[in-house]
């Protein structure tokens, strides 16, 4: 392309042609973020579900907090990688981005609530995580799918809330608690949610479709 | 009938601001490859472009290679928009 007149028909055709040169709806890693998401709450969780059923220390439960921290220094990581990869970030990339910024801010501030009211009052509040994760993630999924237009996301995200459901109902009926069953649910969930709709978004990006 | 913008009334500019104005931001490699431009070229239109306040770059490193973004500005916005409007009446649409 060169810095020479065209005409008026001309002008439309290069408006017509640019704008479906950036149309393109993945690109290869697109779901990276989401998987690394996804491995990474698979492991601490069965790493704690593992060191509670030999140890039956309740201080494992600390190691939750490296989900937070490993995931939050790695996504802006990952983020500008990717972005430096793509050379463009469309407005579906920004309002995705936005979204899960919001959900990272309300990860901490909930850490932070359950934190204070563990050390000055000593109340147990850290079953509100698993309602955080279970509710609050899979709406943010589902609205990341509904933009993307990923059913993947959506259906992994309806999984997912509906997990978040059952348990917010138990937490809500006072039922315990029991790891033998909370874990399966929260692994499970993670993997319909993160996991499996990250590799169909790479899968997709992979082929081109 | 209102005269088409000279500015955005040639090939190379056309095709950025058409890019540009379908995403929040670009980088000049990704210009380059979509409008299949020499660098030297894109590059003496997008400081045209930016030179109007078409559009903002920002120049950055990306290790030790420099990296330089684009985004329209509202003044390209309304350019661009006002120029589709133009064509519209030229080809009687």
């Amino acid at each position: 392309m060169e810095e020479k007149r065209i005409n008026e028909r001309e002008s439309i055709e290069i408006i017509t042609s640019m704008i479906a040169r950036t149309k393109k709806r993945y690109s290869l890693g697109d779901g990276n973020i989401m998987l690394m998401w996804g491995y990474l709450t698979l492991c601490i969780s069965a790493l704690v579900w593992t060191l509670l059923a030999l140890t039956h220390n309740q201080a494992v439960n600390w190691l939750w907090s490296l989900i937070l921290v490993i995931g939050g220094i790695a996504t802006p990581v990952m983020a500008k990688k990717e972005a430096i990869s793509k050379g463009v970030k469309t407005y579906t990339d920004k309002i995705i981005s936005r979204l899960w910024t919001v959900v990272g801010f309300g990860a901490v501030a909930c850490t932070l609530v359950c934190l204070v009211l563990t050390l000055f009052w000593g109340i147990d509040g850290w079953s509100a995580m698993f309602v955080f994760a279970l509710i609050i993630v899979p709406f943010a999924e589902i609205a990341n799918g509904i933009v993307l237009n990923e059913s993947s996301c959506i259906w992994g995200g309806m999984l997912g809330l509906s997990a978040g459901i059952v348990l917010t109902c138990c937490i809500a009926g006072k039922v315990v608690l029991a790891a033998s069953w909370v874990m399966p649910l929260f692994i499970v969930a993670f993997i319909c949610m993160m996991i499996i709709p990250g590799h169909v978004v790479n899968y997709k990006a992979k082929k081109n479709l | 009938m209102k005269e088409l913008d000279p500015l955005l009334h040639s090939q190379l500019r056309l095709a950025v601001m058409s890019i540009l104005m379908n995403v929040d931001e670009a980088d000049f490699v990704f210009l380059k490859e979509k409008t299949e431009a020499t660098a030297g070229n894109l590059s003496v239109q997008l400081d045209k472009l930016s030179n109007a306040g078409y559009i903002a770059m920002e120049k950055g490193f990306v290790g030790k290679k420099t990296r330089t973004v684009c985004q329209v500005t509202g003044q390209g916005r309304k350019a661009f928009e006002e120029y589709v409007e133009a064509l519209k009446e030229y080809l009687n649409l």
